[in-house]
Parts: structure tokens; C-alpha cells; sequence
């Protein structure tokens, strides 16, 4: 009896230690599939942010060309400001520069080469400090934007190309002389939007999205976690449930157009709001992201071990003490991460705002929930769509920008969620 | 003023809430020490803090949206009589102007006399409604601290009544959904009627060509105009197979690497990189398909004999498969964290290596969420607009070669939304049946999906 | 109790957003309507901003047919004042204003926009005409074996369309049908190839709607590409394939001259000059349409229909030249620049006769 026992043992031990290095190999090829898996997808995202950083760092630095500006009396007093001709100086500086220039066309392909926001800068100079009057002074200015694609070698010095035989020699006088350099790109920073690539700058998007996501956090985030509570702890099972649950699974598969659809029809047309806000792209961004967070919440809580709910209800905490002291404190990392994730999709999302006009062309930057305002992926969108070749290079800077962002956002919750994050 | 409101509020409900919690220490002193009282102190804290907020935030709320009706209302009715007779929209222009003047915007050029009377009106009128809901608020805050304080009582079930409202606001947010899904069916459904009385329904679903070419203008004559949707829908349906053909395996088994095998500083810097992959806009995914990936994919199949269009679906599923893995692997990645050690160990002492006891245990556990997390991302496939837009391309083909180009029903929502033509053609009318059809059809996908994760849903301990 | 104090700020912080929400007066200018039209519009926009004490007027990107809706829902703050639309107005459009209360609606032609058929540099420049055109990218052609009839379209490489042009497979990236530059592309270039069929011409004046029906339909077998209304995307695709022509706006040709190139058609090169003389035979008109009632209670709408019909602006060496807008002729300008200042006509319903 006792020795068919050992022989039995034996033969099964014999069984496993055959099959043992079979098992070891899988259990290496397994292990090489996650981290080939892990490899591959971090690969894409090195190829992208090298795609996008190649495309978008040149547009930190912008060309700016030296001229020596005369302030001329004749044309500025401190009272007639607003009427001066600041043009006329820019172009007057030009021709100082290559008095030779002669002719309509050539004098205008001269002055193509400083950019059309010059002027203003120097009027902004004269209003600061009207003691400039009278005297001459060397000003860095910004240069045109395709002199600035030509700096970076983005257009060639085909004369048959971009630029005709006379602007390529005066441009090579210009570097010759020292009069061209590259130097920080603070309008891209400061300014907002703008039809010319080199006075186009990102404040207004950034600032609209900055608006937009915080009406769309302190609502979503909220609302989320209530209903995913509610949901899991308090509802009971039955049809309206169910209903609920159905409901929000299929809001999350519902295009994000469609809810740009409901903006319109709801917020704008129904409640009278007004369109390009931030309010109304909040809102609806709002409306889109709450099934993501709302999903992952509950995904967090169902994660919790009964165990707790258990011992706190044992102990004579009601319900809702149950809930709020131990199971949501320690379901909040996951919940943390479904709202990183739809946070992260509204701060990209583009395709709703398009209904609800926030692709519009806006200047002054806003500073209201009321305000028209773009959003900084619908800025990429416009800016792509620009035929100025020098928007491509600043398509890829606002990108950059905006993945920062994210990463701020994103490094703030990941830090928040390792405070909690624990394993059962 | 108005926005400093709030503030005042939030001070308000503080003062409350700490007001509240003394006035039962006091009572828990005099019944003879804490344990004496029903609820907690912090519950009388907490039910004086409702009761003052609760009741001042919903009258401030009615107060927003009637205060400009009520205000214009009343100039309206002074201004004179040449002006109140006009139509509604232009006497909406008069008080625009009148608005402008009070905020001290830059205004149009001819003011007149009336007009700058009736701007003083209006800022008077605006500072009287501000001071009389301020006086109200207060009035509130005040009444709401005084009647729970006078209440608080040793028996007083505050943490009852507090679990109560608080259970309802819950319930209130979870509401937030069904109103949602009600606003998208109401403002697709009449525009997407309408578009069946053009065209027969039974044409649009079990139609095999999809080409809006009708006319633009009303003086050209159309062509064919085909508006059958399943070319559109196949094209949907074979991106979203090979997106998910890239990001099942490569999401997941990132997934279990992340939770089984890594190290857990390893984790902390990888798992944050990968959800990077999901935040970058789908704009920017778009240009990377069309500009760097597309050209690539079609020299190499021309390199091997192979005719890749340069919008194939190929590359805006693959693109999409990779904006799609953080989806899959974070959400893995949590339910895999939450599947009970004590599982794994079981496993582990019976002799089974790491990667069975993932395969048979870990993963069987945590399968439930894994097919919700798959589900997700599967209707975030169906639902992506921008990459299909720039990489996937317009034309309606009926193939299942991946190395054509197809559309999605996404892309043909925004084509026919944003185009030139006449808002009520049956083009853009088109857009609002596609959306309606595509809204049922998740519906229905989700409900069955929906039914297998309960069916194999297991509680563990 | 941290986390119940938590939950009151959510509660109150709910409440943050509905304070913004009061509805704000306007003081700018809000405008609407195509994107063929918003690369110069924004300019406008911008040089008014600049240069006066106005605030920059809001310009969206919505499409001519969008934004017709929006300009016709009506007069008030809410509706904006200006639309931008790359076709004219539409009688049940204007009908719909009129419905509307939206009675007084000027009408302002701003140019021309040259719809280009380019390709790669690269590759050699092609010598096209409209019937090449029209024979490579119908649906329907007419049998080249002779006789009235119509077959589908046979061709594939430009050689068999016409025996001077390359051996090379017929590609074409264009825009979707929703578009009006497609429509437009339509109607100048297709149907001006297809008369030159002397019994399709003879068709056209028997019945006009099979003469359309035949000229506007564009073949779906792949060998013209919808490639969406992003026309930059277009450039960069065409730079990747030699083979592809692509069918866009002027003002990307002009923009883009060291990567694509304009193909002749009918002879005539796409360059500003020929399409500013009407040379070239595939251009187009666009429009804005601005509300009467608003004017002067809107601040600053006077100021910038001055700006736009300037002759700095929109004139022959205008800065929207420079976009790649093709001014009108000199009359014309003058008449536009007249009901821009005079506010006056307004459209009328015989204008649609």
C-alpha cells in the first residue's frame, strides 16, 4: 500500500520535472512577450515625440532682422499717435538699408522681408517711451516668416523658389552684415492667435483650454464619483439600475461629434449660451468624460474586497460611513486614473468643439467663462489647415505645448495615486 | 460682486459647519460626554453646512437665470415708446447697445439720450437685484444656521439626516447621465426623421453605396446621391478590428508585465509613459498617420509588389491601435492589481509558474474588467473622428482588403456637418441619421457586452 | 470629516460655473461661414484689431452652408452679424432670412479663388485641358469608339485620356462633395470639358438636368480620391506621390510653389495674373453677406467692411492679394466698395431671377 503511494509520487514527480523545462521556457517566452510588448509601445511614442519635437523645436527661435529705425519727428507727435505711419518708417528703415532698391515690385519684395507686425512693435515702443522721437536706434525686429523658413532651411535658395534672385542677394548682405539672428520666440508665449506665422502665438488656446478643463474637472470629477458611488454601493440591483448602467457604458461609445451635436442643440440653441465659450466646451466636455470616469470609478470600487465593507459595517459604521471613510478612500486611486485618462481625452479632444464654434479665429485672449475663446487642439487643427508653410512648424510647437501640459496633469495625478495605491 | 458671491458663501457654509460642531460639543457636555449624543458632532457640523448652502445655492441658481429676463424686463418697460414698439430681435440689439455702455465696452457709434437713461436705469435696477440677493442669502445662511442650531439636540439623528442628502445629491448626479442621453437622442432624432422622409430608411440601412453627390446649389441638378449606409459601416467596423488587433495583445500583455513581472519603480515610471500615449490628441495621431506613417507603409508594400493606398485603413487602424493601448492596459492593469493575492499564492504553492498562474488564474479573475476595459476601448475606436479624417480618407468602398481605403461613419458625420452645402439638404441631414444609426448600434453592442461581463462576474475574497 | 468638507467644496464648487454664465454684451463683431473665405477674412480681422480701437472680430470656421444657417436664424447678439461663403447665397437661404427677420442683407463680392489641378514638382508638369478633365474623372463618358452613347469610364493612365500626356495611372486627390470647391471644380472645369462634346452640348440645351447629371458626376473606382477639405494634407501627399495631381485652392499653389506645381488647363497657366485677367478658365466668386440691422449697434461693423472692400485690402496689390486672393477688376471693386460704405442695395428677391 504505502509503496504504490511512493511509486505514485515518484512517477508524478517524474511527470512534472519532465514537463518542468518546457514550463520554464513558456514561462520565459511569456515574459518576453510583456516586455516586447512594453518595448513596441513605448517605441511608437518615441517616434512620435522625435516626429513632433524634429518638426516643432525651430519654432522656439525666431528670425529677427536689425534695422536702424529713424523715430522721425515729421511723422510722430505724442498726440497724433493712433494716425502715424508706422509702415512708412519700417519701410523707410528698409530702403535706408538698400538705398539702390528702385522700382514698385522691388521695393515691395524688399519690404516682404520684415514682418507685417513690426510696425505695431514699434509703435508699442514709441507709446512706452515717447522720448524715442527724434532719435535713430538699431531694433531687432521681427523678420517675415518666410525669411524665417528660409534661416531654418526649410525653403531652399532656389531663385526659382520661394524668393526671386534680388531677395536671396539682399538677404546675404543682411547675413553678411550681421543683421539676421535667430533669437527666443517670446510672441509664441505671449500673443494670441495671429495670420502671420511669426506674430501667432498660443496665450489665447492655452488659456481657453485652461478655462474650459476647469469647468470641466470641478464638474465631472464630482459628479463621477457620486454616480459611480451611488451606482455601486447604494443603487439597488433592478431595471432603473440596469438602465443607468446600460445608459452610461453607451455614452462612452458615443462619438465625441455627436456630443458636440448635443452642445448645439442643448446648451446653445435651448439654454441661449453663448457660442465659442469656454462655459459651453466645458460643459460638454463635461458631459463626454463623466461615463469615462464614471466607468473607472466603478471598476475601482468593485476592486475594493468586500472584506472592508464587511468589517466596517460589523463594527456599526452605517452605509454611507462604510463608503466614505474606507471603501472610496482606497478605490480613489483607480478613480484617480479614469479621470487622468478622461481628462487627458477631453484636454485633446477636438471634434465636439467644432459644433459648438469654438474653431474660430480669436485674438484676444480670454479671460471669462464667457469669452470667445479656441481650445489648444483646435488651434492645432487651424493652424495645420494654414497654407503659410511656417504654421507647420508652429502646429508642432503648439503640440509640443499642449503635451506638457499633459504631462503636468498627468505627473500631479500619478503622484496622487501612488500616495494610495495598494495591493490586496 | 456677484462673482465674489460664492466666496462669501463657502465662508458662510464654513462658519456653519463649525457652529454647528460646537453647539453639540456643548450639548454632548451638558447630556454628560460625547458618547451621549446620537451623531457625531461632525454630522450636526455637517447638517448645519447643508442646510445654509443648500438653499442659498438654489435660489443664487433661479436668481442667475431670471435676474436678466426680470432686469431687461423692467428697461424695457421705460424705455420709450418708439422703441419698445420694435420687434423682439431688434429691441434685443438696444439692449445690447445699452449692455455695452454699462459695462464700459467700446459701444456703437449714435447714443443717444435714451439710450444713456436707460443704461442708468439698468445699472441701478442690476445693483438693486445684487443687494436684495445678498440680503436674501444672508437672510438664508442665517435662518438655515439658527433653525438646526436650535434643533441640535443630544437624540437629534443629524448623521441620518446628512446620509440622506447626501444620498440624494448622489442620486441627483447619477441623473446627469440619463438627461445627457436624452439631450443626444433629442437632437439627433427630429434632424435624422427628417432625413428619412427624404430617404426611405430601408435604403439607408441595407443600401451598398454610399456617394452623397446631390446637388449643392438648388439650380444643379444632382447625380445618383446614394445614401446606403453599410459600406460606411464595414469600413468602421474593419478599422476598429485591426486597432484592436494592435492594442489587445500589445495593451494587456503591457498590462501584466506592469503588474506581475515589473519592478515596481519600473512600473512607476512606465505606466504614466503609456497613459501619455492616450492623452496625445487625436489631431496630432492624424497628421502622424497621413504625413510620417501612410508614405512609409505604401513605399514598403510597393517594395513588396503590394498596391497600399495612401489612405488605407491599415495605417488609420494600426495609428489608432496605438492611441487605443493605454486604454487597454491601464484599465488591465488596475483590475489585474485588484485580483486578491491570496489567488496567486494558491497558485504558486500547487507548483504552477508565474505565467500559468497568470494565464488560468490571474486572468480568469480578472476577466470581467478586462472585457470592460476592451469595450471601452472598442467604442473609442468606433467613436475616433480625427485620425480617420486625415488617415482613412472619404471614399465609400465595399472591401475587406485592409490596404484599401475606406470611411467610417465618424468621418462622414464631419464631411457632411462642415461642408458648403445647404443645411437641409439630405447631405447634411445624413450626418444626423448616420449618428442615430451608430448611437443604436453601440447601444445594442453595449447591452450584449454588458450581459457577458455579469454573467461572469465573481466576487472575491 | 476631511472628506465630508471635501464633498460640501464640491458641492459648492458646482455652483462657480453658473456665476460666468450671465449672458456678457457683445462688442465685436462675429462672423461665420466657409473656410475657403477664413484665411482672408482672419486677415482683415486682423489688421482691423490692430489698427483701431475695436476689438478683433470673432471669424468662424463653419462651412458656407453652416454658416448661412447661423446668419439666417435671425437679428440679435446671439446670431452673427457677417457670413463668409465661397458660393452665392442660395434663394431658400435668402427666403429663410427674410422668415427670420433677418430683412436687409448686403451682399459683398471680395474676388476670385483659382481651383488648381497641381502635382509634385518632381514630376513633369502636365498640359491639361477641360475635356481631359472631364474624360479622367466622369462617372459616364461618352463611347470613344464613336456615336451618342455613354460608357463607363474606361481609362486609367492620362495616355489613354489623351495620347500627349505621360503614362501615368489617373489619381486624383480632391475634395468630398460637401465642398464647394469640388462644386465649384464641377461645374468650371468638368462641365466646360463636357461641351466640348458637340452632342452633349447639343444635350445641354434639350435637357439641361442629363447634361448635368452627366458633367457633375465624378467616377468612384478610386481614381479620384476624397482626401478631405484639409488642403495642406493634399500638398504633403502630393509631395510623397509623384503620380497624384490634387485638385485645391490658389492660395495653397501659391504657398507651396517650391513643392507642387499648377497643371495648364486649356493652355493657361494658374498663376495669379491669369486668373486676375479670367484667363484661366476655373475660378470661382466669393462673397460675404453682412445682417443691415446690424450695422451700428454692433460695435465696430462699419469699420471693418471699410478694411475689407479698402483697395489696400482686397485691390490689385492688396495684403489679400498677397494671400492668395484674386481681386476683381477695377469697376467691380468700385461697386462693392460702394455698398460696403453706402450700405446699399440690399439683396432683393429679384436677385434670384
Amino acid at each position: 500500500m504505502s509503496k504504490r503511494i511512493l511509486e505514485d509520487s515518484q512517477t508524478a514527480t517524474e511527470i512534472v520535472r519532465a514537463g518542468l523545462k518546457r514550463r520554464y521556457r513558456a514561462e520565459k517566452r511569456f515574459r518576453i512577450f510583456g516586455i516586447a510588448a512594453i518595448v513596441i509601445s513605448l517605441l511608437f511614442l518615441v517616434i512620435l515625440f522625435a516626429d513632433i519635437l524634429g518638426k516643432g523645436l525651430p519654432a522656439f527661435r525666431q528670425t529677427h532682422i536689425r534695422l536702424s529705425v529713424f523715430f522721425d519727428p515729421d511723422e510722430l507727435s505724442p498726440g497724433t499717435l493712433d494716425s502715424a505711419d508706422f509702415h512708412g518708417i519700417v519701410k523707410k528703415s528698409c530702403r535706408t538699408l538698400f538705398p539702390e532698391v528702385a522700382g514698385r515690385r522691388r521695393k515691395k519684395a524688399l519690404y516682404k522681408l520684415v514682418s507685417a507686425g513690426a510696425p505695431y512693435e514699434i509703435r508699442k515702443m514709441v507709446v512706452r517711451n515717447p522720448s524715442l522721437i527724434g532719435t535713430v536706434k538699431e531694433l531687432w525686429l521681427p523678420a517675415d516668416d518666410e525669411l524665417d523658413m528660409l534661416m531654418k532651411g526649410a525653403i531652399s535658395r532656389d531663385p526659382d523658389g520661394r524668393f526671386n534672385v534680388d531677395q536671396l542677394a539682399w538677404i546675404e548682405r543682411l547675413e553678411d552684415e550681421g543683421r539676421l539672428r535667430k533669437q527666443f520666440n517670446f510672441t509664441f508665449f505671449t500673443a494670441g492667435d495671429s495670420r502671420d506665422p511669426e506674430l501667432a502665438g498660443i496665450l489665447g488656446a492655452l488659456s481657453g483650454t485652461i478655462l474650459t478643463l476647469l469647468i470641466t474637472l470641478l464638474l465631472s470629477f464630482p459628479i463621477g464619483v457620486a454616480t459611480a458611488v451611488y451606482l455601486e454601493e447604494f443603487a439597488k440591483e433592478n431595471r432603473w439600475s440596469d438602465f443607468l448602467e446600460v445608459n452610461i457604458n453607451n455614452l462612452a461609445a458615443v462619438p465625441s461629434i455627436i456630443f458636440g451635436l448635443l452642445g448645439l442643440g442643448v446648451f446653445i440653441n435651448l439654454f441661449g449660451l453663448p457660442r465659442s465659450a469656454p462655459l459651453v466646451g466645458g460643459l460638454v466636455l463635461t458631459l463626454m468624460t463623466l461615463p469615462t470616469i464614471i466607468i473607472a470609478g466603478r471598476a475601482a470600487l468593485k476592486a475594493v474586497p468586500p472584506s472592508i465593507r464587511e468589517a466596517a459595517l460589523g463594527i456599526g459604521a452605517s452605509p454611507m460611513q462604510t463608503v466614505i471613510h474606507h471603501v472610496l478612500p482606497l478605490a480613489m486611486p483607480g478613480m484617480l486614473t479614469g479621470t487622468i485618462i478622461g481628462m487627458a481625452r477631453a484636454l485633446g479632444e477636438t471634434a465636439p468643439l467644432l459644433m459648438i464654434g469654438m474653431v474660430a479665429f480669436i485674438v484676444d485672449i480670454p479671460r471669462s467663462f464667457s469669452a470667445p475663446s479656441t481650445a489648444l487642439p483646435v488651434q492645432i487643427y487651424l493652424w495645420a489647415d494654414s497654407p503659410e508653410r511656417a504654421f507647420t512648424e508652429k502646429t508642432s510647437a503648439a503640440i509640443i505645448v499642449l503635451l506638457i501640459f499633459l504631462i503636468c496633469m498627468n505627473a500631479s495625478a500619478v503622484y496622487l495615486r501612488k500616495k494610495f495605491e495598494r495591493r490586496w | 460682486m456677484t462673482s465674489l458671491l460664492p466666496i462669501i458663501l463657502v465662508i458662510l457654509t464654513v462658519i456653519g459647519f463649525w457652529l454647528g460642531r460646537q453647539r453639540s460639543r456643548k450639548v454632548a457636555i451638558v447630556a454628560g460626554g460625547l458618547d451621549r449624543l446620537h451623531s457625531r458632532p461632525v454630522y450636526h457640523g455637517a447638517l448645519t453646512a447643508l442646510w445654509c448652502s443648500l438653499p442659498v445655492a438654489f435660489i443664487y441658481g433661479i436668481w442667475l437665470i431670471f435676474e436678466g429676463q426680470i432686469v431687461t424686463s423692467l428697461v424695457v418697460a421705460g424705455l420709450p415708446e418708439h422703441l419698445q414698439s420694435l420687434p423682439a430681435d431688434q429691441l434685443g440689439l438696444v439692449i445690447n447697445d445699452i449692455r455695452n455702455l454699462v459695462v464700459g465696452n467700446i459701444v456703437s457709434q449714435n447714443i443717444d439720450a435714451t439710450i444713456i437713461a436707460a443704461a442708468d436705469h439698468y445699472s441701478s435696477l442690476i445693483s438693486i437685484s445684487h443687494a436684495l440677493l445678498a440680503v436674501a442669502m444672508l437672510g438664508l445662511v442665517i435662518i438655515g444656521i439658527l433653525l438646526v442650531l436650535s434643533r441640535i439636540k443630544a437624540s437629534m439623528r443629524a448623521r441620518n439626516q446628512v446620509e440622506k442628502i447626501i444620498n440624494i445629491l448622489f442620486l441627483i448626479c447619477s441623473t446627469v447621465a440619463i438627461f445627457t442621453t436624452v439631450g443626444i437622442v433629442l437632437s439627433i432624432l427630429f434632424e435624422a426623421l427628417r432625413f428619412f422622409q427624404k430617404i426611405p430608411l430601408a435604403d439607408f440601412l441595407f443600401g451598398l453605396k454610399w456617394s452623397p453627390q446631390t446637388a449643392i446649389r438648388a439650380d444643379q441638378v444632382g447625380s445618383s446621391g446614394a445614401f446606403g449606409a453599410i459600406p460606411v459601416f464595414t469600413g468602421t467596423l474593419m478599422i476598429a478590428l485591426i486597432a484592436m488587433l494592435v492594442s489587445v495583445p500589445l495593451g494587456l500583455m503591457s498590462a501584466i508585465y506592469l503588474s506581475e513581472y515589473a519592478h515596481r519603480k519600473a512600473r512607476t515610471i512606465i505606466k504614466p509613459l503609456l497613459e501619455i500615449l492616450a492623452g496625445i490628441p487625436t489631431v496630432v495621431y492624424g497628421f502622424f498617420a497621413a504625413l510620417t506613417v501612410a508614405p512609409r507603409v505604401r513605399d514598403l508594400g510597393a517594395l513588396l509588389g503590394l498596391d497600399v493606398s495612401s489612405e488605407s485603413a491599415l495605417v488609420a487602424g494600426v495609428v489608432m491601435g496605438v492611441m487605443i493601448i493605454p486604454f487597454i492596459s491601464s484599465l488591465s492593469d488596475d483590475v489585474i492589481n485588484a485580483v486578491p493575492q491570496a489567488l496567486r499564492d494558491g497558485s504558486y504553492g500547487l507548483g504552477a509558474t508565474q505565467s500559468e498562474t497568470i494565464c488560468r488564474v490571474v486572468i480568469p479573475a480578472a476577466l470581467p474588467g478586462i472585457v470592460g476595459g476592451v469595450l471601452l476601448a472598442v467604442s473609442r475606436a468606433i467613436g475616433e473622428t480625427m485620425i480617420v479624417v486625415m488617415a482613412a480618407g472619404l471614399s465609400a468602398n465595399l472591401t475587406a482588403n485592409p490596404m484599401q481605403a475606406v470611411t467610417t461613419v465618424t468621418v462622414q458625420i464631419v464631411t457632411l456637418l462642415v461642408g458648403d452645402q445647404e443645411f437641409d439638404s439630405a447631405k447634411t441631414l445624413a450626418a444626423f441619421a448616420l449618428g442615430l444609426l451608430l448611437f443604436i448600434v453601440t447601444l445594442i453592442l453595449n447591452i450584449i457586452a454588458l450581459q457577458v461581463v455579469k454573467k461572469y462576474r465573481e466576487q472575491y475574497e | 470629516m476631511k472628506r465630508k468638507l471635501l464633498m460640501l467644496a464640491a458641492v459648492v464648487m458646482m455652483m462657480f460655473p453658473a456665476v460666468m454664465c450671465q449672458a456678457a454684451a457683445r462688442d465685436y463683431v462675429s462672423i461665420v461661414g466657409s473656410s475657403t473665405i477664413y484665411p482672408f477674412a482672419t486677415v482683415v480681422a486682423e489688421q482691423f484689431g490692430k489698427s483701431t480701437k475695436y476689438k478683433t472680430p470673432k471669424i468662424e470656421s463653419t462651412g458656407s452652408g453652416g454658416g448661412l444657417k447661423l446668419f439666417a436664424s435671425g437679428i440679435g447678439v446671439q446670431h452673427p452679424d457677417i457670413t463668409n461663403a465661397s458660393r452665392r447665397i442660395k434663394k431658400s437661404e435668402y427666403e429663410k432670412c427674410q422668415k427670420n427677420g433677418v430683412k436687409e442683407v448686403l451682399e459683398i463680392k471680395i474676388g476670385y479663388d483659382g481651383i488648381v489641378v497641381a502635382n509634385s514638382k518632381k514630376a513633369p508638369r502636365l498640359k491639361l485641358t477641360r475635356r481631359d478633365l472631364f474624360l479622367a474623372l466622369a462617372q459616364e463618358v461618352p463611347n470613344p469608339k464613336g456615336g451618342e452613347t455613354l460608357i463607363e469610364n474606361p481609362y486609367k493612365t492620362w495616355k489613354d485620356v489623351n495620347p500627349d500626356l505621360p503614362a501615368i495611372k489617373i489619381r486624383v486627390l480632391g475634395p468630398p462633395p460637401t465642398s464647394g470647391t469640388r462644386d465649384a471644380f464641377v461645374e468650371l472645369a468638368m462641365q466646360g470639358g463636357a461641351k466640348t462634346f458637340s452632342w452633349l452640348a447639343a444635350l445641354k440645351k434639350n435637357d439641361k438636368n442629363k447634361f448635368k447629371a452627366i458633367a457633375h458626376t465624378i467616377r468612384e473606382d478610386g481614381a479620384y480620391v476624397e482626401a478631405g477639405e484639409n488642403d495642406n494634407l493634399i500638398v504633403q501627399k502630393l509631395e510623397a506621390d509623384r503620380d497624384s495631381l490634387g485638385i485645391f485652392g490658389f492660395s495653397f499653389l501659391d504657398q507651396n510653389t517650391d513643392k507642387v506645381q499648377g497643371s495648364w488647363v486649356d493652355g493657361v497657366e494658374p498663376t495669379f495674373d491669369n486668373i486676375a485677367e479670367g484667363k484661366y478658365p476655373v475660378s470661382r466668386a466669393l462673397y460675404f453677406y453682412v445682417k443691415k440691422a446690424h450695422i451700428d449697434v454692433i460695435p465696430g461693423m462699419r469699420g471693418y467692411l471699410v478694411e475689407f472692400t479698402s483697395e489696400k485690402a482686397f485691390g490689385e496689390e492688396g495684403y489679400l492679394g498677397d494671400r492668395g486672393l484674386i481681386p476683381m477688376p477695377k469697376a467691380e471693386r468700385n461697386k462693392y466698395r460702394k455698398v460696403a460704405v453706402e450700405l446699399a442695395p440690399s439683396l432683393s428677391a429679384a436677385d434670384f431671377q
